[in-house]
């Protein structure tokens, strides 16, 4: 399993290579992120008593599709050329494969968020104040488990007739309880509240990332596999 | 009409084949009858023999049919996980036959639970939906259930449509209890949500031996439909292998 | 440290696409140090050879080894053994020729990337195009980056699929010398070719391909004649399922 390591960090830093050339996912995706988190400003205004709790939502839609939108795209860059199968060909394991993609598509979300994060807090004048480090956990959390379904299935949607298009459709249904524990937990952050304020949403969501990487582990070599 | 399409196929195979297809046809006209007989006890029990409930009058009566179908969808999913295991095992197309045949029909139970949830909930607690855990994570089930048939429809490849789908098969129903959690947890914190009680703390005895005839019925109806489907599926497939 | 004889098997091997059959009872024994020429017209299964043996396929049934090893059981680690060329160049458009070629360098474990992108690029004369994204290359310079990629870890199976197509004379017979320099007794390189008299020029042996069967497999050392008919009735008979 350790042998996995070496080769995912290898495609990993092609990954960030090839993005720092092209800025192409930090691009687009930052600005729909951004784009989300205003546009959905207007239509729920996050005021009043229920603030923290719309503010939470909106953020986490914001995540949810831009992140959708930058697997997508990461992935298509490998079937172009037909370069998915220059790593298959090569001595990497598909599980290397898995996890490097993985982990170059959490970088790229994580710079997003840390971008749109403060600007957001800004937008809809909110200070978390001492539960910064709850909502920084909780993004980070939330935004694995849907990079670790992401991963997987953006794989399987370049190879279908409609391609990334599909990603939504089959990521969505499968997230609804990181978004129901990230919204939670982001919620009680923005009131300030410390991390063991939400011990119980941040175990489900370890819990569930883990299950859900440990899943993409093993059904990865079966989706690449013709 | 499926007299003629059974002497069809008959006529392909040898004498063994056509004895073979016979008891098949017998099996499959045997857990249909079957099956008209577990609905019509259980139409009889639902109306006649159980009981009306005090509070929720005879609109409670849906319920006998709203359970049993939670009960099958649940379980047409464990089917769909369980063959999409077995055709990444052996890559045996059978099994990927089972799974999309389980997955149409836990589709349509899945479907009833949601209209017969609301169709229950509204005479009775006045609204339709209420975010209920358990209708919230059938209507989640729902989803899964037809982004799986969206797969399908996407793949045209017929070895890749039935890798990715048994993939999403597994993941689909590994996902869903967590799913059940965190809407639970979730609704929790509205202490003022409405429940849907399954009848009160106690069951008497008639409506609880209902809800089993019912359970009985329609695990019945699935394996006859399971059946019904499979034997589409197995046509389509040996007439696409004996296309030259 | 003596290397063992890396030679190719395939038993019985099948590969079906859902109802289409691309390969049918394939029983091929390539010994080390071969030089292929795979042919056949198209849709014969000619691809799928290839990438049943680069292991970017699964068979259906039936099975595939290397060096007596059934890459079934095997584990990742002989794909390092076999270099791919297939139609596309499996190279990143964005980056340039030596971050493609040191990417692949890594991938393989090699001990000094970089050098060994640069030696394998002046192998194939591209070294002054390296700096430029790939995207930005001819046709031709693309392809030479792309055969670099897919000897740099110096294979000792090296398979090409139509690496000919779309070439100009020129750039074919640089292509075929650099084959010919490629084949040596360690290395056993596999080409799909379409043209017969580019088969009968430097390959070994020609295997043939017809509706997924073989429907030809002789040397190429004499006979040239004969064997340019039998093919071309083969190629006439349609081949086609």
């Amino acid at each position: 399993m350790l042998d996995w390591i070496g080769p995912a960090m290898v495609i990993a830093a092609k990954d960030l290579r090839l993005e720092m050339r092209t800025k192409s996912i930090l691009s687009s995706v930052g600005l729909f992120a951004l784009l989300v988190v205003v546009v959905a400003s207007f239509s729920f205004p996050a005021t009043g008593a229920g603030k923290n709790g719309v503010a939470a939502g909106l953020l986490w839609m914001s995540f949810l599709f831009s992140s959708l939108l930058g697997m997508g795209r990461s992935f298509s860059l490998e079937d172009e050329e037909a370069c998915i199968e220059g790593l298959m060909a090569s001595p990497a394991p598909r599980e290397s494969i898995y996890l490097g993609k993985l982990l170059a598509n959490l970088l790229f979300i994580g710079a997003v968020e840390a971008v749109v994060l403060p600007a957001f807090l800004i937008l809809f004048q909110l200070e978390p104040g001492r539960g910064i480090p709850l909502l920084a956990l909780t993004a980070f959390l939330g935004t694995l488990g849907i990079v670790a379904l992401g991963t997987l299935f953006s794989a399987m949607a370049v190879k279908t007739r409609t391609r990334e298009a599909i990603l939504p459709l089959l990521v969505m249904p499968l997230c609804v309880p990181i978004v129901i524990a990230a919204v939670k937990a982001t919620e009680t952050a923005l009131g300030g509240a410390a991390l063991s304020a939400s011990a119980s949403w941040l175990y489900l969501l370890a819990g569930f990332d883990a299950l859900l990487v440990t899943v993409g582990l093993a059904a990865f070599p079966y989706v690449l596999d013709e | 009409m499926s007299s003629r399409v059974d002497e069809a196929t008959a006529g392909a195979g040898d004498g063994r084949d056509v004895g073979r297809q016979t008891a098949t046809r017998w099996r499959r006209r045997a857990l249909g009858f079957g099956t008209l007989v577990g609905l019509g006890v259980l139409v009889w029990a639902a109306f006649a023999y159980a009981p009306q409930d005090i509070k929720q009058g005879p609109s409670q009566r849906i319920f006998y049919i709203h359970v049993p179908s939670a009960w099958i969808a649940f379980l047409a999913f464990a089917v769909v996980f369980g063959a999409s295991i077995a055709f990444l095992a052996t890559r045996n197309h059978r099994w990927d036959q089972v799974a999309v045949s389980s997955a149409e029909i836990g589709t349509v139970f899945t479907t009833a639970v949601l209209v017969t949830g609301p169709l229950w909930a509204r005479p009775v607690w006045g609204v339709y939906w209420s975010w209920d855990p358990r209708l919230t994570s059938v209507l989640v089930l729902w989803l899964i259930y037809l982004s799986y048939l969206a797969l399908r429809g996407y793949v045209v490849e017929p070895d890749r449509r039935a890798r990715f789908s048994a993939v999403l098969g597994i993941v689909g129903f590994l996902d869903v209890p967590i799913v059940y959690l965190s809407v639970r947890w979730w609704r929790a914190l509205h202490p003022n949500y409405v429940v849907l009680a399954r009848g009160g703390p106690q069951m008497p005895g008639a409506m609880l031996a209902t809800l089993m005839i019912g359970i009985a019925a329609f695990t019945l109806l699935y394996l006859y439909l399971m059946a019904l489907r499979l034997r589409v599926e197995r046509l389509r497939a040996n007439d696409l292998e004996e296309r030259p | 440290m003596s290397l063992a004889p890396l030679g190719i098997s395939l038993e019985r091997v099948v590969k079906r696409f859902g109802p289409e059959i691309a390969l049918l009872d394939i029983d091929l024994e390539i010994p080390q140090g071969s030089y292929v020429a795979v042919m056949g017209p198209n849709g014969a299964g000619k691809t799928t050879l290839l990438k049943v043996i680069a292991g970017l396929a699964r068979p259906t049934s039936g099975h595939v080894s290397l060096a007596g090893v059934r890459l079934s059981d095997a584990g990742p680690g002989l794909r390092a053994l076999v270099g791919f060329l297939g139609h596309e160049s499996m190279l990143y458009p964005d980056l340039t020729g030596l971050e493609n070629l040191m990417f692949h360098a890594r991938l393989h474990r090699l001990a000094e990337p970089r050098k060994a992108a640069l030696e394998t690029a002046g192998l194939l004369e591209v070294e002054t195009d390296l700096s430029r994204p790939v995207g930005s290359l001819s046709r031709g310079m693309r392809q030479r980056v792309a055969i670099a990629r897919a000897v740099i870890h110096q294979p000792r199976v090296l398979l090409m699929d139509e690496p000919y197509t779309g070439l100009d004379e020129h750039a074919a017979a640089s292509l075929a010398s650099l084959l010919q320099r490629l084949h040596t007794p360690e290395r056993t390189v596999v080409v799909t070719i379409h043209e017969i008299s580019r088969a009968l020029a430097g390959p070994e042996r020609i295997v043939a391909l017809a509706g997924g069967r073989i429907a030809m497999d002789v040397t190429t050392f004499e006979e040239h004649e004969r064997i340019s008919g039998e093919y071309l009735s083969l190629l006439a008979r349609g081949g086609e399922r």
